[in-house]
């Protein structure tokens, strides 16, 4: 799927980082990716968190588990694979892969299709697994990747690209003919095609060490999650009573209830030596992240002192006492979340059929109105195109509508929507008395999406007199939204953040026409390279003739995309550039409106705080926290 | 008697089975539902259609429904590969649900029986004491009592209960279940005051209204007059002869009551943190969980139509022209 | 004479409502002697059943204003204090009532109930209470009284749960047994059974009784002596004889020929004109003015005062007594 060339790994890294700094600097208005009280790091206690609930896709299980908050304690805490990250902030380098338990960067053959890692020794697997990490259990971890029935939701990054990797295996079978183990410290893997992000394909979760002794008694999708064996600096309290004598024997450790939460303490059999304290300087004893079904509840103990970490938008009371009283000052963190909130429309649903229209939108739109109902500056930065700098740093240059300074120019908008067929008399207001009225805007229903969906009404209003409001839950918009058939015509509900950052992963699921799974599933809300044939099969082939007829093809970014991903390294990020202004100018999907900060509130006892980029969490793994508790001790 | 016990309870699986069937249709068979829309919830944010049959398979929701309803209801009353009877599995938590029913039950149940302690306990003597003096000063607050206790909502005074005694004065140590077994007593009654006492307000004041209402109405009726008439003490009249007549109604209403609360005190447990049934259903509800809301449906059926048996068997043996063949 | 068992004088009973004070009992003198029966007779409203309601201390003396003396056994009931009346009530003074099935207690076993009444006045042991209501029982005259006794009212029949309560009032061997209209609420037949066993147990049981009832069939023949009342008051006593008779007052005239007769040449029973007056607003002078086809002026403007006719016999009425006898002789006799 993706194609780069051999050499420019390091280059690719180093261009990244470099143009990552630059966004960084460019402007953004948060309040850094870490902060400290000055000195070292406090060593010991245990950070309290809570939160309503896990949430988790997978039950926990790394093969298949596809929930950022999962993702960090994998990656920062629980486990270790081929490569990491550093579990930093963005302009730290917290979005490039580096090794973990690799030694350093594999050997790629010349033709990007071979490549070889060396595996550090004294890498240990936590109680009561008590031995070295070998290659055999990276391989048994692409073997669960490989199985039907275990549903790696990510396994699209693996299969069709690792040779012998289908993803539909009826059970765990460790002979796959794309990877070699020639021995404990060596591992092989044959691609189908060069990949140039295999790398950050290399430090998904999924992939990282599980032994099978302990996960061949699990062999359905989530079943693991409560048995899961630690390979890094923590594990689940308790682990030491697992007993793993059968599959009978084995009872979830105690540490970990779905219900209840998870405590996490120092793995004893974690050597320092084998990691870097670049990665992962684990000043904490222990974490303890709790569920509390009262979300004002929650808010309440971190201000009183008994928690330290409340992830999301505080409860109002509480976010009025952060941004006007001093002694709260740098209670709330905003750090780049890698996403974007985006208004979508269906390109075949009239009006939206014309990209006169779609462009009018875009200038029309009161960006910076939706974004003070939404909680203002510290959200993030406006966004003028569809991936975050963070992702793709060219982001920040992408401003096909510049006309639109942030909260609408309707002159600018009318003027667009004159040229329109909808626009009859040429007012610059869609007025062609069918399509034009009663146009379904879908809107959520929870706060503060009300509000902005208001402000987001109105500032279209001048130029698309006939849209109507409706608001959903979230659950039933993002549904409503994947039915084709529907032909939802323009919604806010949907955001979209990153696998992992590259521009590929982000723009590969929302633009690709493979993004449109079936006539109920998608994530290409706005079908952009809808083919004819599924177009007929699911009933808008109505529609689509129609599009054809008055536009000419379908816009696609297929074809672009896979010249982009064929480019050398220091030119695929431009070649990106390019796609996402041909999204932006050309096809216009979108009008995406912010680029999201993720919002972590802290009680001052987090004596350093550091931002993990790769998760979009609070840093665990480097962070501090100077409430001396021990993990055990905690309520 | 043993004849109609019997009938009621083949009534009562009858009662299950239905609710199962209806269960299962507003789920499969009402638009926005059907077996894809919930194998995708399960399926991550890009549902390949391979992914979402593989959901569909492990929630055994590949087969027709009619096939489905079928395995559940015969899984449900003869047991599954989890126990008996046989509640599948929960696809959010993965896990078995038999335990977490059970466990959750009795989450409920403490808090439910506390609850119902403290309204009897406050609202009968309360209701009591007014019938016998009626249009007193006693009577009017202790009716103003009862009206606010019906009015105010239960998340409003869950909101002010945990801001004064929790969040100002520090009174109560806040949210959250602490098992008696694993945290001692003090924990475990600290916790549940609070919500005990947000819950048992509503009955407590409806309580008070009732039994008032109960014993006035029995204070004037013959054998009141007969009572007196004998030669009987005051307080034996009141007691003896008023009591067991007006409160013989509040048992048939209080068992209904505990039941309804046992199926799903569903606010206050928010509120409190208490992981119960009504949390639990919440949870399923919220992200459409099939098994884990049928499981609750019918845990909650079973519970009501359980404690309506029971209510009529003890109103049998406590009014003696209630007879049943 | 000797000293009467019962002694009412004066009594006034009235209620204070919304509308007024309702004068239930306006002056109410009468006297019960040990052994004797007396009957009460009047309309509804006429303040029989609350004038013995009064006597036993069952009305409730914060919602009525109660004058006058009721001496039992000389002794004033109305200004004993509670426990000392708890002492009568039951023991001395026992009342049974009109609706057998209302005024058992309906959760409660019949014998019970029977043995309460009596363990509330007696120290013996439960086991000796129930056999005596067992035995009480019996002597009403119910058959297999054991089994009976351990059964509910609801599983009595209308004239055996009459007969039940008759067991219970006479369970303690009252000096007085007040019957307020105990066969109103039963069949023709099963009332005079119940009468003729009030008869017997009567003699039996040496006790007073006094029978009240809206029914002047009933009490012809079980009662010695006989006051009718009207508006709280009484207008006529003497004996079933003089009652019958020799009835000396308008009212009871009334009353005479609305009795339905068997072979009576008229298919339609003759009632008395008008209604009852209103307890809160009582007609000025004569109660029973308005009503009356002889009344005359000073009927009403001076209500009458009860004057003895003979020994044994009063009236209130300003007609003259020739008056009287004249319409008696023409008009009511005549009727039969």
């Amino acid at each position: 799927m993706g194609f780069v060339k051999r050499r420019t790994i390091v280059a690719l890294a180093s261009v990244v980082v470099l143009a990552l700094v630059a966004a960084a600097c460019g402007g953004s208005s948060t309040s850094g990716a870490s902060s400290s009280s000055g000195g070292a790091p406090i060593k010991g206690g245990t950070i309290r968190e809570e939160l309503q609930e896990f949430g988790w896709t997978s039950g926990f299980d790394p093969t298949g588990e596809y929930l950022g908050t999962a993702w960090s304690l994998y990656d920062q805490m629980i486990m270790r694979g081929l490569m990491t990250y550093n579990h930093r902030g963005g302009d730290e380098g917290g979005n490039i892969p580096v090794p973990d338990i690799a030694t350093g960067p594999p050997t790629v053959s010349a033709d990007e299709l071979t490549y070889e890692f060396e595996l550090k020794t004294g890498v240990m697997f936590g109680p009561p697994v008590y031995r070295e990490v070998t290659s055999a259990d990276i391989l048994y971890s692409f073997a669960r990747i490989n199985t039907a029935s275990l549903s790696a939701l990510y396994g699209n990054y693996y299969c069709g690209t690792i040779t012998g990797m289908t993803c539909d295996k009826d059970k765990v079978d460790t002979n796959i003919e794309g990877i070699e183990t020639p021995d404990a410290t060596h591992i092989t893997f044959h691609l189908d095609q060069p990949t140039g992000d295999f790398l950050y394909r290399l430090a998904m979760p999924a992939t990282k060490a599980i032994p099978e002794e302990v996960a061949k008694c699990f062999t359905k999708a989530g079943d693991y999650g409560p048995y899961l064996i630690s390979s890094s600096a923590y594990m689940f309290m308790g682990s030491e009573d697992l007993d793993i004598t059968s599959c009978d024997t084995m009872e979830p450790i105690s540490g970990y209830d779905v219900q209840k939460g998870m405590t996490l303490v120092r793995n004893p059999n974690y050597d320092p030596a084998t990691d870097s304290t670049e990665i992962r300087e684990a000043n904490i004893d222990g974490l303890q992240q709790a569920i509390n079904t009262n979300y004002d509840d929650i808010f309440q103990r971190l201000l009183d002192g008994q928690i330290d970490v409340a992830a999301g938008t505080p409860p109002k009371g509480v976010l009025l006492k952060f941004e006007t009283d001093p002694q709260y000052a740098n209670w709330l963190h905003a750090d780049p979340g890698d996403r974007t909130w985006y208004i979508t429309m269906n390109l075949f649903a009239a009006p939206f059929d014309d990209v006169h229209v779609r462009r009018a939108v875009n200038l029309a739109f009161n960006k910076e109105g939706v974004r003070k109902a939404y909680g203002g500056e510290k959200r993030g930065d406006i966004a003028t195109s569809v991936e975050p700098p963070t992702v793709l740093p060219q982001s920040v240059d992408i401003n096909p509508y510049p006309a639109n300074t942030g909260e609408g120019n309707n002159d600018a908008a009318m003027e667009e929507m004159k040229q329109s067929r909808y626009d009859l008399n040429k007012d610059g207001i869609c007025n062609d008395g069918g399509a034009c009225d009663n146009i379904l805007f879908l809107g959520r229903n929870i706060d503060p999406w009300p509000e902005m969906d208001q402000v987001a009404m109105a500032s279209l209003g001048t130029i698309l007199p006939g849209l109507t409001l409706r608001e959903v839950d979230t659950t039933t918009g993002y549904t409503t939204l994947q039915q084709m058939k529907k032909l939802v015509p323009i919604s806010s509900v949907p955001g979209w953040g990153k696998d992992y950052a590259s521009p590929f992963g982000f723009d590969y699921y929302i633009f690709h026409s493979d993004g449109i799974y079936s006539c109920t599933g998608s994530s290409n809300y706005s079908l952009v390279g809808l083919g004819k044939d599924l177009a007929d099969s699911c009933g808008i082939g109505a529609e689509y003739d129609a599009y054809v007829q008055n536009n000419g093809d379908v816009p696609s970014i297929d074809a672009k995309m896979a010249e982009c991903v064929a480019k050398p390294a220091d030119e695929v990020n431009p070649c990106f550039a390019e796609l996402d202004t041909y999204l932006m100018e050309t096809a216009v999907p979108w009008v995406p409106w912010v680029w999201a900060n993720n919002w972590t509130s802290v009680n001052p006892t987090v004596s350093t705080y550091v931002f993990d980029q790769f998760g979009n969490t609070i840093s665990y793994i480097n962070s501090a926290v100077n409430n001396g508790l021990a993990p055990e001790n905690v309520a | 008697m043993l004849r109609y016990i019997i009938r009621r309870l083949i009534w009562l699986v009858f009662v299950l089975v239905v609710i199962t069937a209806i269960t299962y249709s507003i789920f499969f068979l009402l638009p926005g539902g059907g077996t894809d829309t919930i194998a995708q919830r399960f399926a991550g944010r890009a549902p390949r259609p391979e992914l979402v049959q593989e959901v569909k398979i492990q929630m055994g929701l590949d087969k027709p429904i009619y096939m489905q309803f079928f395995s559940f209801t015969k899984n449900l009353f003869f047991g599954d590969q989890y126990g008996w009877p046989g509640f599948g599995k929960s696809f959010t938590l993965r896990l078995p649900m038999k335990p977490i029913l059970l466990e959750r039950t009795l989450v409920t149940l403490q808090l439910a029986l506390g609850a119902a302690v403290m309204w009897l306990c406050i609202g009968i003597p309360i209701g009591v004491l007014s019938a016998l003096r009626p249009r007193s000063l006693f009577d009017r607050f202790a009716m103003i009592f009862a009206l606010v206790g019906i009015s105010i909502p239960v998340f409003v005074l869950g909101a002010i209960g945990l801001y004064a005694l929790v969040y100002k004065t520090h009174l109560l140590p806040g949210t959250g279940y602490y098992s008696i077994f694993e945290y001692g007593f003090q924990p475990w009654f600290s916790h549940f005051l609070l919500p005990w006492f947000v819950l048992s307000l509503l009955y407590a004041a409806f309580y008070a209204r009732l039994s008032r209402a109960n014993l006035l109405e029995v204070m004037g009726e013959d054998y009141m007059r007969t009572a007196r008439s004998k030669g009987l003490t005051e307080r034996r009249v009141i007691v003896h002869h008023g009591l067991r007549a007006s409160m013989t109604p509040l048992v048939t209403v209080f068992g209904l009551d505990l039941a309804g609360l046992m199926a799903g005190a569903i606010i206050t447990e928010r509120i409190f943190n208490i992981p119960g049934i009504g949390d639990l259903a919440i949870k399923s509800i919220g992200s459409q969980d099939v098994y884990a809301i049928l499981d609750v449906t019918l845990v909650a059926a079973f519970i009501i139509t359980f404690a309506n048996l029971v209510v009529d068997i003890v109103y049998a043996f406590l009014d003696p022209r209630v007879r049943y063949e | 004479m000797p000293e009467p068992l019962l002694e009412v004088k004066d009594l006034r009973v009235s209620f204070p409502t919304e509308d007024g004070v309702v004068k239930a009992v306006d002056g109410l003198s009468f006297s019960i002697q040990a052994g004797e029966t007396l009957g009460v007779v009047g309309e509804s409203g006429s303040g029989k059943s609350v004038s013995f309601l009064t006597v036993m201390g069952l009305i409730n003396r914060k919602s009525a204003i109660v004058e006058g003396q009721v001496l039992f056994q000389g002794q004033d009931l109305l200004t004993l204090p509670s426990e000392e009346l708890q002492e009568v009530r039951g023991r001395k003074i026992a009342m049974i009532f009109q609706d057998p099935m209302t005024s058992l207690h309906p959760f409660y076993r019949v014998g019970d109930q029977i043995a309460e009444a009596i363990l509330a006045h007696e120290k013996i042991s439960k086991k000796e209470a129930a056999d005596r209501s067992v035995e009480m029982l019996r002597r009403v005259n119910i058959p297999r009284p054991d089994e009976r006794a351990r059964q509910y009212p609801h599983e009595f029949s209308g004239g055996m749960r009459q007969r039940a309560m008759i067991a219970m009032a006479l369970s303690l061997n009252p000096d007085l047994l007040i019957a307020d209209e105990p066969t109103t609420a039963l069949d023709v037949t099963v009332q005079a059974q119940i009468l003729d066993l009030v008869d017997r147990l009567q003699t039996e049981f040496n006790t007073a009784v006094a029978l009240i009832t809206h029914d002047l069939g009933v009490v012809a023949e079980h009662c010695d002596h006989i006051q009718v009342m009207y508006a709280g008051r009484i207008v006529e006593e003497g004996t079933g004889d003089d009652i019958y008779y020799n009835p000396m007052m308008p009212y009871t005239w009334g009353l005479m020929r609305s009795i339905p007769r068997l072979g009576a040449e008229t298919a339609r029973l003759t009632p008395i004109m008008g209604s009852p007056p209103s307890l809160i607003h009582l007609p000025s002078g004569c109660a029973f003015s308005p009503r009356c086809p002889y009344a005359f002026d000073l009927c009403h403007e001076e209500a009458p005062a009860l004057l003895p006719v003979d020994g044994h016999h009063a009236a209130a009425c300003h007609l003259s007594m020739e008056d009287r006898n004249r319409i008696v002789a023409e008009e009511v006799l005549t009727q039969s």
